[in-house]
């Protein structure tokens, strides 16, 4: 039941039919089992990198989900995962359509927060090298470190709960703060009664913590602002000083993933779902077993939240530690704080007519343009701000959601610079030292733990972020409000 | 002959794996996974964990097989280092692992994916490619 159809790995650009500047599509057509047809948002050459590896076939094969609706869609930044894509975005028509825990992925809401100060880079660029180091030390990272707070069962189950709520509670996060986060900062669906003993194990003593792989923080330089009104609107000002973190639900996330793909081995069979990847195991969402993984990756989104609030937290404090005798004006207020490996319950316009869906954002960010009843009272006219890290030494990017995301993607847009390159290749061809040094000649300070792992997430492992955010705001789906360029990176 | 070889993956790691039965097969995929996990503080094994697991089918008793030995190594801050399959039936082993415990975690490792996995039988024994989240 879990065959691969004849022809699966067989794609090729032959395959691919351009739709439209930067739109190309793989019939529905293509294979037999597909129920909808997969689109990808890309410029030429981004797409001939993405027929490098297997990523349009995962694309394919998650067209087959039960419910998908409209397109299989990916994003520019699209590259080889398990399951789905990295930079897919598929949704399913409720109540029949699926839910699947392997198209939102382990790192359940892995995300990207951005805070920026109202100091400028120059008064601060004396006291670099000493907000790195506070950072380093004070923002636990790298595999296997633990957070500052030790939690209770009850602490936890109101963190599952509550998300960044908790935060606030606890005095680590402000009003202002949870308005700026997507969802508020909490997801009402939490349910810490589905959340496995083994999941609240590995994530008890990791609250506060970054973690390893392509996870940062980074202190940033607003190096250029394309849109001045809304730069403005948002705090963001040419030469400022800006802090990026990005990390998701650590130990417990990956957990909760791991308790449901395998469980859902089994129901999908149960409920009689062929399926080309047995990564993509799913449920009804109505059902028993879909619910259930519902309320408890919203217990993860909820604990990711938690997570990057503390950090941000942490962040400050550092910041107050170096600079609170010398400077005025450092204090780091909230950009906002977005997702991007999550399933979501959203109503979208389908045809002529609005539909609730259950949209699945892997390796992607929701991109709501104006209007939307889901973001806070001073954003509404605006639109969502997205936040687009690219790989490390490189720029990254503030966008805006459009309605033109709307129209296209069910509100979503890239996010990221993508790889290229195997870890294994990028460390064969790049020595970590060497890297940290490059860097530091660009003028942009490394702490890492670890060498190999800093090897890992050369720049030359990505593709060009510039590019893929051209695109994304050539086609609308995104709209380039400031570009950020690195002074120091914290990595584990 | 090498019972593993990593393989290339954009994003994650991957590794092709070999067995004359399924219990080598398992064994040798404990082994694959550490090895690309990177290298672990020396020292001696000082205690023998007996674990039990299940799947429906080969395939995932192989992926909830590999996700124990990360669960122990992550939350139990335990280096795993020798696996023996001892009992293996109806998709149901029982083991032992040599483990020391450690000052922290050492695995970089996410979770163990069931993306395209499929246990294949050849002219040797068995083969099987893993994919690692990381």
């Amino acid at each position: 039941m879990f065959s691969i159809p004849a022809g699966a790995a067989m794609l090729s650009k032959k395959h691919i039919e351009r739709v439209a500047e930067h739109v190309w599509e793989i019939p529905k057509t293509f294979r037999d089992d597909m129920r909808v047809p997969a689109r990808l948002y890309a410029d030429e050459d981004l797409l001939d990198a993405a027929l490098l590896d297997n990523s349009i076939v995962q694309l394919v094969n998650a067209a087959t989900l039960p419910g998908v609706i409209k397109h299989a869609i990916a994003m520019p930044d699209i590259h080889q995962g398990y399951g789905f894509p990295i930079g897919g975005v598929v949704a399913t028509r409720l109540p029949e359509g699926v839910i699947s825990p392997g198209g939102v992925g382990y790192d359940i809401n892995c995300g990207v927060r951005l805070l920026v100060s109202q100091v400028s880079v120059e008064e601060i660029r004396p006291y670099l090298e000493d907000i790195a180091s506070r950072l380093y030390a004070n923002c636990p990272s790298g595999v296997g470190s633990h957070g500052h707070l030790r939690l209770s069962n009850t602490e936890l189950e109101r963190v599952l709960h509550e998300g960044s709520c908790w935060m606030l509670d606890k005095g680590y996060a402000s009003p202002e703060d949870l308005d700026r986060t997507e969802e508020f900062g909490r997801i009402p669906a939490a349910d810490a009664a589905f959340v496995s003993d083994r999941a609240r194990e590995r994530g008890r003593n990791q609250l506060g913590t970054l973690g390893a792989g392509n996870h940062f923080i980074e202190v940033d330089r607003v190096a250029e602002v394309y849109d001045q009104a809304t730069a403005a609107r948002l705090g963001i000002y040419s030469g400022n000083v800006a802090v990026q973190i990005h990390c998701g639900s650590r130990g417990l996330g990956h957990q909760i993933c791991e308790d449901y793909v395998s469980r859902f081995q089994k129901t999908a069979r149960d409920y009689g779902i062929e399926l080309p990847d047995r990564e993509l195991v799913c449920a009804p969402f109505v059902s028993k077993e879909g619910q259930e993984y519902f309320h408890a990756m919203a217990c993860a989104a909820n604990f990711a939240f938690a997570n990057r609030q503390l950090l941000a937290h942490m962040i400050r404090q550092s910041f107050h530690d170096v600079l609170g005798n010398k400077i005025k004006h450092f204090e780091l207020c909230q950009v906002y704080d977005i997702t991007h490996n999550m399933a979501k319950i959203e109503e979208h316009e389908v045809g002529d007519r609005s539909m609730r869906v259950c949209v699945h954002r892997k390796g992607a960010t929701r991109a709501f343009g104006p209007g939307s009843s889901v973001l806070p009272d001073d954003l509404r006219d605006l639109g969502q701000p997205v936040l687009i890290p690219g790989s490390m030494g490189t720029a990254s990017y503030v966008l805006m959601g459009t309605r033109e995301a709307m129209q296209q993607t069910f509100g979503s847009t890239c996010h990221g610079a993508g790889r290229v390159m195997s870890r294994a290749k990028a460390k064969k061809m790049v020595r970590g030292t060497e890297l940290r040094e490059q860097l530091r000649s660009r003028g942009i300070l490394i702490c890492a733990g670890s060498m190999s792992g800093l090897a890992e997430e050369a720049p030359a492992a990505y593709k060009d972020v510039s590019r893929v955010v051209e695109v994304v705001h050539k086609l609308g789906i995104g709209r380039k409000i400031a570009r950020l360029e690195p002074l120091a990176v914290i990595k584990g | 002959m090498m019972s593993f070889e990593e393989i290339e993956h954009t994003a994650d790691r991957a590794f092709r794996v070999t067995g004359h039965d399924m219990a080598d097969l398992l064994e040798n995929a404990a082994h694959a996974m550490q090895a690309l996990d990177g290298p672990r503080p020396p020292g001696e094994p000082s205690a023998t964990r007996e674990i039990e697991v299940e799947g429906v089918d080969c395939e995932s008793l192989l992926v909830n097989w590999l996700n124990e030995v990360l669960y122990l190594e992550q939350a139990h801050q335990l280096v795993c280092e020798q696996f023996h399959i001892d009992e293996l039936k109806n998709h149901r082993l029982r083991a032992r692992v040599e483990t020391r415990e450690c000052d922290r975690s050492y695995t970089h490792i996410k979770a163990v994916t069931f993306h395209n996995l499929k246990i294949r039988e050849t002219s040797e024994g068995l083969e099987a490619e893993v994919v690692l989240d990381v």
